[in-house]
């Protein structure tokens, strides 16, 4: 008799039996009503008080015509879809999004392909244990400081007359003369530079520590057989690391949609508006100017766009794991 | 002609895992290794494989040293205990890895994946993940990334010894069926003594250092040339009992310690103990060869026991029986018909020809 054609026998006891249909929902507690009730409503609470109500006053005041002085007198009024005309019709806008696209695509993937490539020569080159650890540590630095603090420190190496990263392109013959980093139209890279400085270190260690979790003996069934080097990363190694290299990618897209500290340090949007993201504007526009009403126009908007591009991401990312059978 | 063949290999971290082993694998044969957990018995395939370096000793297959030739230069397929599916890529892909790596046309690759997956049995599953398959059909794939392979030597490390008992026994019969593993030299590595006397041409126990013993599963099984291959193949395991022989000739009696445990030595067997010094013996008794007597019937040709019952089994095919022999357990076969309580006199009849005498200290089987 081969393999295939031995009989199998139907297991039995499929239909379910009387105690568990009239099992009453909440048998399984086996502490007082009460305690399930506060520990989950005692945050929500909380959660309601800092995070619900700003939200729905910020949707609320995405519609008014509030502002400083409105808001003071309670007098604002209802304005419609005005504060979000105003938001998209306006050049400024428009070009905030054009800085972003700038910003998601040479700052945000190039952290992610930089970070992936540092982890990934960090795990295949360096044998040493402590060498790597040592090599970790240095390289996650710039990531334990205060962006803030980058964004001071970096305005000074790129300061044009006399700044540290100038002087080195001259002495190394790179330029004839001093570049004018925080000029319109190159002040958006002196940021995308600080901060790719400053954040590469984390797809980094998200890529390190994901190639560290790989199974070995794939990749000794590998060696026998007979994938070596570059045909093993590809193959291999990127294709399995596919879904944590997403996980950096997105982490770093969130920030993007709330990068406003480099550039507030750094350039303040300027020169001319040239080195604006979304989240700036609205920063700008409701804390420092007032404009209540159209910062939160600005937010609604941001909030709208990265959540359609993170659920389409994440319906992407469960397909991906789904066909793996992992989720 | 593709032997494997092994002489003095040597490999060892903080202590010595394999020491001078010797071992030759013919074509065609179906070799198995078997030995407790961490014993050595991956190691010695992962040196085969190349995935480990030896320390000393050689390793040829067909006449050509490969003892230091990386892992993809030597004509070796390996399964590996956990399979080592790659889990991004379909059943195809995975079965054709080794050929994709030799850089195969398409064509080619398709028709011996299809071969190879019709022969497994697996053509239906070729574009699901390792994720979306069973244990069963896991191991099936990666048996067939080696067949495809078409290497001259397949080490297969434990492949079915994380399946269910059920589907164990399905790949038991399908790799006595295989052709494909019966032209090569294979080296069949298990914990499992019934999977290895099931499926071995010969098998090797693998003790501390090296192969203790190679034959026939039925040589090795009937004539342990120590304690510790005797203990090692059987399940229940061989009843153990130091003890001491007095007396001389035909009257020779073999005595447990501070026990009333005891019986007559056969003849035959004296003869043979006669020779060697050898007051202080290990005596090995197969639970197969106690029998547990009715009322009233008696064994001739065995010595009977009187005995109570300490611990009793109902296991599927037959019931296990630990009985308490004069200070001394013994575990015996039962049928199932019967039913014990616990301290119930019994009667054991113990078949004394085919007791075994080993070395106290060197654990040495006396009869050989």
């Amino acid at each position: 008799m081969s393999v295939a054609d031995m009989p199998n026998a139907e297991i039995p006891g499929a239909e379910m039996p009387d105690w568990f249909v009239h099992k009453k929902p909440r048998a399984n507690l086996i502490v007082a009503r009460w305690v399930p009730a506060a520990l989950v409503g005692l945050p929500v609470l909380v959660l309601f008080a800092i995070v619900v109500y700003p939200t729905v006053w910020m949707f609320y005041h995405s519609f008014q015509d509030t502002n400083m002085m409105r808001l003071f007198q309670g007098n604002w009024s209802f304005v419609g879809w005005d504060n979000f005309g105003a938001v998209l019709s306006s050049g400024r806008f428009g070009d905030s999004v054009v800085h972003l696209m700038q910003y998601l695509l040479f700052g945000c993937v190039l952290q992610v392909i930089l970070g992936t490539i540092l982890a990934l020569t960090l795990y295949e080159i360096v044998r040493q244990e402590w060498l790597r650890v040592i090599l970790l540590i240095v390289l996650v630095l710039p990531m334990m400081l205060p962006p803030s603090i980058v964004g001071v420190l970096w305005k000074f190496m790129l300061t044009p007359s006399n700044g540290a990263v100038n002087q080195a392109l001259l002495n190394l013959g790179l330029v004839d003369k001093h570049v004018e980093w925080f000029n319109a139209g190159v002040s958006l890279w002196a940021i995308i530079i600080a901060d790719v400085w400053n954040w590469t270190a984390l797809p980094l260690l998200i890529v390190y520590s994901g190639r560290v979790s790989l199974p070995p003996a794939v990749y000794e069934a590998a060696r026998v057989d007979g994938a070596k080097g570059w045909l093993v990363m590809r193959r291999i190694t990127l294709p399995m690391l596919k879904e944590v290299i997403a996980i950096a990618f997105i982490v770093r897209f969130m920030d993007a949609f709330k990068f406003v500290d480099l550039v507030y340090v750094m350039t303040s949007g300027g020169p001319a508006q040239t080195s604006e993201l979304p989240a700036y504007i609205a920063f700008q526009r409701g804390i420092r100017e007032f404009a209540i009403g159209e910062a939160a126009a600005y937010a609604i908007i941001i909030f709208a766009i990265s959540a359609v591009l993170i659920t389409l991401f994440l319906k992407y990312l469960k397909k991906v794991l789904k066909a793996q059978g992992i989720a | 002609m593709a032997r494997l063949q092994i002489e003095g290999l040597c490999k060892g971290w903080d202590f010595p895992v394999i020491d001078r082993l010797d071992l030759t694998v013919e074509e065609g044969e179906f070799f198995i290794v078997v030995g407790p957990s961490g014993i050595g018995k991956t190691t010695l395939l992962r040196l085969i494989a190349g995935l480990e370096s030896a320390d000393a000793g050689r390793i040829t297959i067909g006449g050509q040293d490969i003892t230091t030739l990386p892992p993809y230069k030597r004509p070796v397929a390996m399964t590996f205990e956990s399979y080592a599916l790659y889990p991004h890529l379909s059943v195809f892909e995975n079965i054709a890895s080794p050929l994709r790596a030799r850089r195969l046309d398409k064509a080619a690759i398709r028709k011996a994946v299809t071969d190879v997956a019709k022969l497994l049995r697996i053509e239906t599953l070729l574009d699901r993940r390792p994720g979306e398959i069973s244990g069963g059909q896991k191991q099936r794939t990666a048996l067939g990334r080696t067949l495809v392979a078409e290497p001259q030597v397949f080490l297969l490390d434990e492949p079915i010894s994380h399946l269910d008992a059920k589907i164990r026994h399905e790949l038991r019969l399908q790799f006595h069926s295989l052709e494909e593993l019966r032209r090569v030299a294979t080296l069949y590595v298990t914990h499992d003594y019934a999977e290895a006397l099931s499926l071995g041409d010969r098998i090797g126990v693998m003790g501390h250092g090296g192969l203790v013993q190679i034959g026939t599963a039925r040589d090795v099984f009937m004539r342990p040339r120590s304690l510790f291959v005797a203990q090692h193949l059987g399940q229940p395991a061989i009843n153990a009992v130091a003890a001491r022989l007095t007396g001389e000739g035909a009257a020779l009696q073999a005595h447990a310690g501070n026990t009333s445990f005891g019986f007559p030595v056969v003849a035959a067997h004296a003869a043979v103990l006669a020779r060697g010094d050898c007051g202080q013996v290990t005596v090995g008794i197969r639970p197969q060869h106690v029998r547990v007597l009715h009322n009233g019937e008696d064994a001739p040709g065995h010595h009977v026991i009187d005995a109570h019952v300490e611990i009793y089994e109902a296991l599927g095919a037959n019931g296990v029986l630990v009985a308490d022999a004069g200070g001394v357990n013994l575990t015996a076969l039962t049928s199932l018909e019967r039913d014990f309580a616990h301290r119930q006199p019994v009667r054991l009849a113990l078949q004394t020809d085919s007791v075994f005498y080993f070395h106290a200290d060197s654990g040495d089987n006396l009869l050989l």
